[in-house]
């Protein structure tokens, strides 16, 4: 009897169980179907080409963009990239001073000297004071010496952020009590990504319905050990790779390689991963504004890869001419690295200036129409 | 003597799909000279007129009453028969001049071989087409002007407003050639050019060069459309687009390498290749296997260009389609892989494909003399390259006979010589007898 009794509550726990581990895997299928109508995109590029700068502006043009509390979130970075700056700068004087034969023009006066020592102490810590009008006004004369100016002219050597120029000018505002953060301010802002971000948003406003859903991932840029994690992202709809062209006189800190040198080998790395075969490549040439003032007094054949460039002409025509042939070396070089049976992936390149939101928002719907046509041809609608 | 009664049923009057000209809908034109009849009631036109607006209105919809039964053109001179069937005057002398002496379409034998101006369906037939000959001018005038107010439009509207400002001006250019014109003498084309940039959408894209291929373009708008920017806004399309979207782009291309100032650096892409090659690929449309091919020999013309068509690893493709392609497709497939054999890359790249030598070697005495000497030339090319493996290969494959039928044939004599120095060629690693087994050749021939 009691065995019986056993049994009967026994069923009834299974039957439980059974029933749990149904809704379970109901939800499980549930959710892997709406995960395959998210089209991931994954940024990759090599570090300070500008994948962060494009990350923030889909989260301006087509999420909620940053509200107040995320704003003010940036102002420690923004000062800290301040405080870096004016290091960079003045460490880098005393740098070159050595090793220039006519070093008197990198000779900061002495006044300013004291200036720039106590700055770049500060510059060294870890966590920076807010920025007070005291500090700016130092910040400012110290700005203002020969020394700097001139060593800021040599920029290719050193490590200063493009944002320089543009916190400078804009010290006054950005040191009140009050200040908010504008969304140029916090597009400038400078921090090494770690780990992984990601955003999801939906490109069409107009017509809800067809609503595509993207994802994009945004990895650091930092030459850790890709090959260890990359495969995991194999399936994504498309890679954007983000290449900043400005850099073709620019070494790296860490090895004294050639910026775009270092781009060229990763992208080449990339696209030869197994795990991309079928993946659409989106290549973003980005910083053309600077890469616009640059090439017309910086040959681009400085750069090893660009060794065999001609200038044609001058003025706007040079530009384009000498972008023409970067955007070609480029496209070389991806069919180079292109197996025969990749040969069919989708491969476009786009001329990007990452701080012009309008010119990123046109660059994206560009991408999203070629996405969505990709589809189609796929399904063979088209 | 019988009189033959015609028969009420639809149709019968002059010709086959029923289409009797209606009284009422005849008055309501005005084609009777009825009421506000398009101003032509009363005029006599020359028979001249008449064939010249024939001509050029060229229209399938022509009553069935004005149409010959004997030639099924509309008849300028409509004579009746006593039978009282009408034809055209020198059709039915004709006819009656090869000894004939019945109606066409009744069979009946005449019984008076008079022939009877019909001045009634001559007068019909003329205001008909005076009618419909001024509308038509009048739908061109009205094109040439839509034409003009469109391209002003297009100077301000963006967004929706601009592509189907581009919809409708390509409608208009593609059906009347005084739009045509009008784009032309306005400015249109670089108007059009302006709109292919870096950041040209596709529904942009594809009705510019809809519009642009229909055009005649001066050779200073071909250097203007040669612009680098401009040429990657037509690859995107060739290599996103409609199969129609595709073929437009070729034939642009084509037009615009159809000039003196041409460099062939201006379409030296990768990407445009490899849509190229995707277009003669795509076997989900055939109809643009021509016109791929016809662009990529084009391409192939020129030196600088061979590289990078073997670069996209086109050799072996297109040795692996041409078994599939029809004779007209094959010559140009084959004109092309002659012209890459030019180059040592080629060479290797043929070599390299397994499928290269037996294909060519079944082309061999097949399709038209044009491709045997294409295939010879690749044959030779090939074989050179390694006489002693391909020469293995190409007699397996079976090349002896057909190159002694070549020889044999009635192929000009420059076709038999290569033939003869590949058979030669091919020969020397085998013994006299282990090469004639190989031919499997006829005891006559032998």
């Amino acid at each position: 009897m009691g065995s019986v009794c056993c049994s009967q509550q026994h069923g009834r726990a299974d039957s439980d169980e059974i029933e749990q581990t149904a809704e379970i895997e109901d939800r499980i299928e549930r959710e892997s179907k709406a995960e395959e109508h998210i089209q991931k995109l994954l940024l990759l590029g090599s570090s300070d080409s500008g994948k962060s700068t494009i990350f923030k502006q889909i989260k301006l043009l087509f999420q909620n963009g940053f509200d107040d509390a995320e704003l003010k979130s940036y102002i420690p970075v923004i000062h800290a990239n301040i405080y870096q700056t004016i290091k960079i700068l003045f460490d880098g004087s005393k740098e070159l001073s050595q090793s220039f034969s006519d070093s008197s023009r990198f000779h900061v006066s002495d006044e300013n000297k004291e200036i720039g020592e106590r700055l770049s102490e500060i510059g060294s810590r870890l966590e920076f004071p807010y920025l007070t009008p005291e500090i700016v006004e130092e910040i400012e004369t110290l700005w203002q010496d020969n020394a700097i100016q001139e060593t800021l002219s040599c920029s290719n050597k050193l490590q200063v952020p493009h944002c320089a120029h543009y916190y400078i000018e804009n010290l006054q505002r950005l040191s009140n009590p009050g200040y908010v953060p504008t969304k140029e301010d916090v597009l400038y802002a400078r921090v090494r990504t770690t780990g992984v971000v990601e955003i999801q948003f939906s490109p069409v406003r107009e017509n809800k319905r067809s609503g595509e859903v993207y994802r994009l991932f945004d990895v650091g840029g930092q030459r850790n050990e890709k090959r260890k994690w990359i495969h995991l992202f194999e399936g994504v709809t498309a890679v954007i790779f983000c290449a900043a062209i400005n850099e073709y006189d620019q070494t790296l800190l860490e090895n004294e390689t050639n910026h775009l040198m270092e781009t060229k080998e990763l992208f080449e790395w990339v696209l030869k991963q197994p795990c991309f075969e079928k993946t659409s490549f989106m290549l973003f040439l980005n910083k053309f504004d600077l890469f616009e003032e640059k090439v017309l007094k910086v040959p681009l054949n400085v750069c090893d890869w660009f060794k065999d460039y001609q200038p044609a002409s001058s003025g706007k025509q040079e530009i384009e001419h000498a972008y023409e042939f970067v955007k070609k070396k480029f496209e070389e070089l991806y069919f180079r690295s292109t197996s025969p049976d990749c040969v069919d992936r989708v491969f476009k390149i786009y001329r990007t200036n990452a701080l012009d939101q309008k010119l990123v928002k046109k660059t994206f719907k560009l991408v999203h129409e070629t996405l969505r046509r990709r589809n189609l041809f796929e399904a063979g609608l088209l | 003597m019988p009189m033959f009664q015609p028969s009420k049923k639809n149709g019968f009057l002059g010709g086959g799909d029923g289409r009797v000209l209606d009284l009422d809908t005849a008055v309501k034109d005005g084609v009777l000279g009825g009421v506000g009849g398009g101003g032509l009631g009363t005029g006599v036109l020359e028979k001249l007129d008449l064939n010249k607006m024939i001509e050029e209105l060229n229209l399938s919809t022509v009553p069935s009453v004005f149409i010959c039964p004997i030639s099924l053109e509309p008849m300028t001179d409509p004579v009746t028969l006593c039978t009282g069937q009408t034809y055209e005057k020198s059709n039915i002398l004709k006819w009656l001049g090869m000894g004939h002496y019945t109606c066409p379409t009744t069979m009946q034998e005449l019984w008076d071989d008079m022939l009877t101006p019909n001045n009634t369906l001559y007068q019909l037939i003329c205001t008909w087409f005076s009618q419909q000959y001024v509308q038509m001018k009048k739908r061109s005038e009205n094109a040439q002007g839509r034409a003009s107010e469109l391209l002003s439009t297009l100077k301000r509207v963006k967004g929706q407003a601009r592509i189907q400002t581009l919809k409708e001006l390509q409608q208009l250019v593609s059906n009347h050639s005084t739009a045509r014109t009008a784009v032309v003498d306005e400015g249109g084309v670089a108007l059009l050019s302006s709109l292919l940039g870096p950041f040209t959408s596709y529904a942009v894209g594809s009705e510019v060069i809809a519009t642009l291929v229909n055009l005649t373009l001066c050779s200073e708008s071909k250097a203007n459309l040669m612009q680098p920017s401009k040429v990657s806004a037509v690859v995107d399309v060739l290599n996103e687009g409609s199969i129609d979207a595709k073929l437009n782009c070729v034939r642009l291309i084509e037009t615009l390498m159809d000039d003196k100032g041409f460099r062939a650096e201006s379409i030296s892409s990768h990407s445009l290749l490899v849509a190229l090659m995707r277009l003669i690929r795509d076997k989900r449309h055939p109809n643009g296997h021509l016109p791929g091919l016809a662009l990529l020999k084009s391409i192939s013309i020129h030196n600088e260009l061979r590289t990078l068509i073997l670069n996209i690893g086109a050799a072996p493709q297109l040795v692996e389609l041409v078994p599939f392609l029809n004779p007209e497709c094959i010559e140009l497939a084959l004109f092309t892989l002659e012209a890459l054999s030019s180059t040592s890359q080629g060479k290797q790249a043929l070599k390299d494909c397994p499928k290269t030598i037996p294909t060519m070697v079944k082309l061999l005495m097949r399709i038209s003399e044009i491709c045997i000497a294409h295939a010879l030339s690749i044959l030779l090319s090939v074989c050179k390259l390694a006489p002693e493996e391909c020469s293995l290969v190409a007699v397996e494959a079976g090349i002896a006979a057909k190159l002694l039928l070549v020889i044999q044939s009635g192929c000009n004599q420059i076709l038999k010589q290569q033939a003869a120095e590949l058979l030669k060629l091919c020969s020397l690693n085998y013994s006299d007898t282990m090469f004639l087994s190989k031919c499997k050749l006829t005891r006559t021939i032998h």
